[in-house]
């Protein structure tokens, strides 16, 4: 263990072994969860660590939540952590626009990503009664008018990806910004706003219940549950993917043997067919990508919202 | 009807009643703890829930949340430390009443109100959740923001005497509401760069300050100034008979009838939560006894010991706990904080909550709403059998001690609350902040409702001119938003109705 932490130390990490680290872990190791109990990435969090604990000898996997200041205070957390495999952080998008939007201390290199497990594609939410019936029709509003739309607050990936939209086509929107989901749904199903740009997981329940109707969908190719909801390119939004992610990652100096671990852990658990059905009935689709697919999405993610942020005046 | 024989069906198993027994006593001790509260309760108990079986951890969470509100009065009675924020205002004339040697006649007011709250609200729970559910659908940025001002204007219940520092207080608490992100530009505000403030100051750990450090401050001095005089230490009063006569019970109903509806009302309200009702209930009671009871021979006065300002407080935040469910399994939007946090237990069991609920797991959503009325109807001598064994040994503890006692729930409580050592600074900048109010005489109560109102008031504010492209009119229109106008003219009212009686009698005079 000593020796392979050497080598990693010494930059020479092609030498290092690729599978499981030896010894690794010896304890139980804290994934920190940045929020409080009860939210979309506790339950998955905790969803994930049952399964890994079925998986994982030697140690088990612990839920730790961090919350407070938008997730920064757990965040800078890990940042600060020692790197050496016991504390994981649950990653989101919010790592990424926390130091750009927030003045968070940390920056997105004090962290290594090591897998992610879910991508949540932005849609389009419009009430069930409303008079925009698809696409095209709300975009052309859109863009005689402003339209009213309900995003999580100023700042967020939600607000985002309305300004996303807003670039490629003659669209304009009114951010009506409105914190906690509840409030969120209330405004959108009791007709409050003209509609609202929301994460698939946390629309699909109203989407299912016929609360709110579902115009496109910002993914690649359509959802298998929403076959008939559009993809954004399909209705001429040239955004092919816009996503929140959640996924692991450690503090940036973590030796590569145990990156590799738990990329291996969290495949591991993603084959599991238990684990699978826990997460599509919570509302989540269970995804793997390993530490370098993740790294790829994660920068190019990074690099478009550096550009909005700069665009829009949001950065401080 | 066959719907809510299946939800009793599946409560009426040995183990689920057993987690519902269990959630009440463990509520009722969690909510009587000043500094924690039933949102930490959940937090710690939410892991465990997840190797139980549904209907078990969904028992014991109504359980919890149920009797913590009740908890709260019991501390805030005794020793004037709110357990919960829900009994902020119970402490006044609960713990004057208590003062007075009436310590058992406070808490029996603040049991029974609660379950007469509690229970009415189970009742609209059950019959009418889906309709009502729709009618909370009214309520957009419009009406929120009207309805922030209602709640602001019940501050005139509050303010006794001096006028000027009432008001010094809700702006205070207005100011403070300021401090972390704009909800309007997304950047933050008065943080000074410390990263724990960029959501606001974190609520739990300051109300821990306002009231459980300011009190143990306030034992202190009290302590020393004993001493001094060579007083021997006074106990804390003994608890009498919780038992209500026929004839007060009377002379309540009609609090806790308003304190039930006002609970009802405010509960299925997503954003407006516990703190409003309680509010708005006491303002409501305190006008009824102005009338009827102030001056009288044998009455007390506001603030000193009515039992109207225990009812109706109590029967509020009661009420507001099973109508904030409303909302959340009918339409899946949660009432409030601790309302959400059901939605996360229910994720973690694979269910949804909202409209499907009930197609799908309909033996659980029904159990739910079922056991909310067992919980509160369960709640009367569990609470007795908590103040009997487990609170009058605690209260029997010598003050000095007390002291040390409430400053580690405190401190201990304020850390809870995201495991941050920052919390603990703030809890006791908090305490002193409302010990130097307490010595000036500021009022803490309207302080509180600025600090709850603050961010609904400037976002909803914000995003109703967005909506209207700026007309300020939208507010008091009759035609298209009349629950609105209808607020308004009621919080003028409000102001108002007290400074034309003023007036009166000057001019015959």
């Amino acid at each position: 263990m000593k020796i392979l932490a050497l080598i990693a130390a010494l930059g020479l990490s092609a030498l290092a072994m690729p599978a499981f680290a030896e010894g690794y872990p010896q304890k139980n190791i804290d994934l920190v969860v940045p929020f409080e109990p009860g939210g979309s990435v506790d339950t998955t969090s905790r969803i994930i660590a049952e399964t890994a604990n079925t998986i994982l000898k030697g140690g088990g996997l612990v839920v730790v939540n961090r919350g407070g200041g938008g997730g920064i205070v757990g965040q800078t957390s890990v940042a600060q952590a020692a790197p050496d495999g016991y504390t994981i952080l649950a990653m989101t998008s919010s790592v990424v626009t926390n130091p750009l939007l927030k003045g968070a201390s940390y920056t997105i290199d004090d962290f290594r990503p090591v897998a992610l497990y879910n991508l949540d594609p932005e849609v389009i939410v419009v009430p069930a009664d409303s008079r925009f019936q698809t696409a095209q029709e709300f975009l052309a509003a859109a863009s005689a008018e402003p339209l009213n739309i309900v995003v999580a607050g100023i700042g967020t990936s939600h607000h985002m990806s309305g300004l996303a939209i807003e670039r490629v086509t003659d669209a304009t929107f009114n951010y009506i910004p409105t914190s906690g989901f509840g409030a969120q749904v209330q405004a959108v199903v009791g007709g409050h706003a003209d509609g609202a740009l929301w994460p698939l997981g946390e629309a699909m329940a109203q989407a299912e219940s016929g609360g709110v109707r579902l115009l496109a969908i910002a993914q690649e190719e359509r959802d298998t549950s929403f076959a008939d909801v559009p993809t954004f390119q399909e209705v001429g939004i040239d955004i092919p993917i816009f996503a929140t992610f959640r996924g692991w990652a450690v503090p940036a100096d973590t030796p590569d043997d145990v990156v590799a671990t738990l990329s291996d852990l969290m495949k591991a658990i993603y084959e599991n067919p238990a684990y699978v059905e826990r997460m599509t009935t919570a509302g989540f689709k269970p995804a793997f990508r390993d530490a370098a697919a993740f790294q790829a999405l994660i920068a190019d993610d990074a690099a478009r919202s550096a550009i909005i942020i700069e665009e829009a005046g949001l950065g401080q | 009807m066959e719907t809510i024989l299946l939800g009793f069906q599946t409560l009426a198993t040995p183990m689920v009643i057993f987690m519902l027994v269990l959630g009440l006593f463990a509520g009722m001790i969690v909510g009587s703890i000043p500094g924690i509260n039933d949102n930490i309760a959940f937090a710690v108990f939410i892991p465990f829930s997840f190797s139980m079986p549904a209907e078990q951890a969904l028992a014991l969470m109504v359980g919890v949340y149920c009797a913590a509100a009740t908890g709260g009065a019991i501390p805030a009675i005794i020793i004037k430390v709110p357990g919960t924020a829900s009994s902020l205002l119970t402490a006044e004339d609960g713990n004057a009443m208590a003062r007075k040697g009436m310590a058992g006649r406070a808490l029996g007011i603040a049991i029974t109100s609660s379950v007469v709250g509690g229970v009415a609200s189970s009742i609209v729970l059950l019959f009418f959740a889906p309709s009502l559910a729709r009618v909370a659908l009214e309520f957009g940025y419009i009406e929120n923001f009207a309805l922030a001002i209602l709640g602001l204007s019940s501050v005139v219940g509050l303010l006794r005497g001096n006028v000027a520092k009432g008001a010094i207080a809700a702006i205070a608490g207005l100011l403070v509401a300021t401090i972390g992100f704009s909800p309007v530009t997304g950047f933050p505000r008065y943080t000074f760069g410390n990263m724990n403030l960029i959501e606001g100051i974190p609520f739990v750990p300051l109300l821990v300050g306002l009231f459980g450090v300011a009190a143990m401050l306030d034992l202190m001095v009290g302590i020393f100034r004993d001493r001094k005089n060579n007083i021997a230490l006074s106990k804390l009063p003994e608890i009498g008979s919780l038992l209500l006569p026929r004839a007060l019970m009377r002379r309540l109903l009609p609090v806790w009838v308003s304190g039930s509806v006002i609970g009802n009302v405010i509960g299925m309200l997503p954003g407006a939560g516990m703190l409003m009702a309680i509010f708005l209930a006491y303002d409501n009671a305190a006008r009824r006894f102005r009338r009827l009871y102030e001056g009288k021979p044998g009455e007390t006065t506001w603030g000193n010991g009515a039992p109207e300002g225990i009812a109706a407080p109590e029967s509020a935040n009661n009420a507001v706990t099973a109508s904030s469910m409303v909302p959340l399994l009918s339409l899946g939007i949660p009432g409030n904080s601790t309302s959400a946090l059901f939605i996360g237990a229910l994720a973690l069991h694979g269910m949804v909550p909202g409209p499907l609920l009930f197609s799908q797991h309909g033996n659980i959503a029904w159990m739910i709403i079922v056991a909310f009325l067992v919980a509160n109807i369960l709640m009367w001598p569990i609470a007795v059998t908590v103040i009997r064994t487990v609170s009058k040994p605690i209260f029997l503890i010598p003050k000095e001690v007390l002291v040390g006692v409430i400053a580690l729930l405190c401190f201990m409580g304020a850390y809870s609350d995201g495991a941050n050592v920052f919390n603990m600074w703030i809890a006791l900048v908090a305490g002193l902040a409302a010990f130097a109010m307490r010595l000036t005489n500021i009022p803490l109560g309207p302080f509180i409702l600025g600090l709850v109102l603050g961010p609904q008031l400037e976002s909803s504010l914000n995003n109703s001119l967005i909506i209207s492209r700026g007309t300020w009119l939208v507010f008091i229109d009759p035609v298209s938003h009349p629950i609105s106008a209808g607020m308004i003219l009621a919080s003028i009212l409000l102001w108002t109705v007290p400074v034309i009686l003023n007036f009166r009698p000057k001019k015959i005079a």
